[in-house]
């Protein structure tokens, strides 16, 4: 446990330290300041499209932070060779696993963070519409992407950093979109195709479960009993990945 | 002492095998082929032998960091939390200061933050670089870098030392600074092993040397046995193993 703190304090350290992330949240809270040109363009529905494109731009800047530091998490300590001063003590894969997933987690929380508390006082200032909504929407968006982080993470230990990258983006593209594979089994009368759709359904995670961009802008109200449900199906999914992580990481040798 | 006389072992390898697999069709390279040695426990001991004699790897199946193919290591009743390493030409955080390098190692190995702060200002003051320890190291220059690998090997006052190469990259007061150190370590009773290519050092600092050649330990004795064996003194006489098996 002390060794999981320790190796999260250093990731943490690293991570926020790291001048390219600066450049990515100046680049986000940029984007949110663009929203409220976008915004004049439909005067009635200021805070509407405010949120809206604040919102996205929370959410892919949030993901690029995560899965691009999640990808290079692990590489950067075996092609740094850090990994020898690391497992030289008495650390286990898992701890360092844990560590440094958590690390990284405490990062994204706070750029995910300061780009939905900055879109809140935006919206506040400018449309005169505090919606606590936002926060929690960013809390939301926060969940969905730390679970691709888990992902990036477990690719990232047999898999470059790039490509690790790439198919953490590639499962939260699926991830919005995976509710839709459960339509096929309404097409297909197929058993086999059914129960397929169901296993690919579980496999990857259902992001869009939790996302209350819709209910903020106004497109309907978030359901939070099967909320809370789907939450705990992610955070079981990302336990699942940082065991898995730690499984392939028991098997390296250095 | 026991019964011929020797301290108990520190560190012992019996019949140390390593194979990996190389290139794309995974061809097995042999890196150990058999390594029997004996570390005794306060002795500072020498590992020599050219470049690819194994001697990294044998540090490597010690600490864990690989596993053996086959036969076994020991490292008696030590554990990790007993063991201090530096690894062969070390690469540690960027963007962390020395001081905070030297409490990151502290932490993993669980000491308090009033032990801690004790170890790691005395440390920096022991490896010369207490004027250093607020600057990131990757401001630091080559030999600092050595010199901060080897007080992180020592936060946790180790039983037993590993130090693979540690006078690479220094300038010669930087080497009298680490000889002192293993000097200080060697007064204390702590195991050290010392991996290195330059006999000058091992002349003075190691009682016992072992010289590998082609993953194999070829002849394994004290300092004045291997200088009085050749009329080349200890030079004359590693290149003589060494020339041996090549």
């Amino acid at each position: 446990m002390k060794s999981s703190f320790a190796i999260a304090l250093n990731t943490f350290k690293e991570t926020i330290r790291d001048r390219v992330l600066s450049v990515i949240v100046v680049f986000a809270l940029a984007m949110i300041v663009a929203s409220l040109w976008l915004a004049t363009i439909s005067l009635e529905q200021q805070a509407r499209m405010m949120k809206d494109f604040g919102l996205t731009a929370v959410t892919l800047f949030g993901l690029v932070v995560a899965v691009f530091a999640a990808g290079n998490l692990v590489r950067k300590e075996l092609e740094k060779r850090t990994v020898f001063f690391i497992f030289s003590k008495p650390v286990g894969p898992a701890q360092f696993i844990v560590g440094k997933f958590f690390g990284l987690a405490l990062t994204v929380f706070l750029v995910v963070l300061g780009m939905g508390v900055f879109l809140f006082v935006v919206t506040w200032l400018v449309a005169g519409d505090a919606a606590g909504s936002v926060l929690l929407a960013t809390l939301l968006i926060y969940f969905q992407v730390v679970v691709v982080m888990a992902v990036t993470v477990f690719f990232s230990t047999f898999a470059s950093a790039i490509l690790s990258s790439v198919l953490g983006v590639c499962v939260f593209i699926a991830g919005q979109l995976s509710h839709n594979v459960l339509s096929l089994t309404r097409l297909g009368e197929g058993e086999v195709l059914k129960a397929l759709s169901w296993v690919v359904f579980i496999a990857i995670p259902n992001l869009a479960a939790v996302d209350a961009k819709p209910s903020v802008v106004g497109e309907g109200s978030i359901a939070w009993g099967q909320t809370a449900l789907w939450l705990g199906y992610l955070i079981a999914y990302m336990i699942v990945a940082l065991l898995a992580a730690s499984w392939v990481f028991r098997r390296k040798e250095f | 002492m026991n019964e011929s006389g020797r301290r108990p072992a520190a560190l012992s390898a019996v019949d140390l095998h390593k194979q990996v697999r190389v290139g794309f069709r995974g061809r097995k390279l042999e890196i150990l082929r058999g390594v029997d040695m004996s570390v005794d426990r306060g002795e500072v001991y020498g590992l020599l032998g050219p470049n690819g004699a194994g001697k990294t790897t044998t540090i490597k199946v010690v600490l864990g960091l690989m596993r053996p193919s086959s036969g076994s290591v020991s490292t008696g009743d030590l554990g990790r939390e007993r063991i201090g390493y530096l690894p062969e030409n070390p690469y540690f955080y960027d963007y962390l200061s020395g001081r905070e390098f030297l409490h990151l190692a502290g932490r993993l190995f669980g000491l308090g933050r009033g032990q801690r702060r004790e170890r790691v200002e005395r440390l920096l003051v022991d490896v010369g670089l207490s004027d250093a320890a607020d600057r990131h190291l990757r401001k630091y220059s080559k030999g600092m870098l050595q010199r901060i690998g080897i007080a992180q090997a020592l936060i946790n006052e180790p039983e037993l030392v590993l130090l693979d190469e540690p006078m690479t990259g220094l300038d010669p007061v930087g080497r009298v600074e680490v000889k002192r150190i293993i000097d200080g370590l060697r007064e204390q009773g702590t195991t050290v092993v010392l991996n290195t290519h330059i006999l000058a050092d091992v002349g003075e600092l190691c009682s016992r040397i072992g010289i590998m050649c082609r993953g194999r330990l070829r002849w394994q004795g004290t300092v004045a046995e291997a200088a009085g064996a050749s009329p080349g003194g200890l030079e004359g006489f590693f290149m003589e193993v060494v020339g041996r098996e090549e």
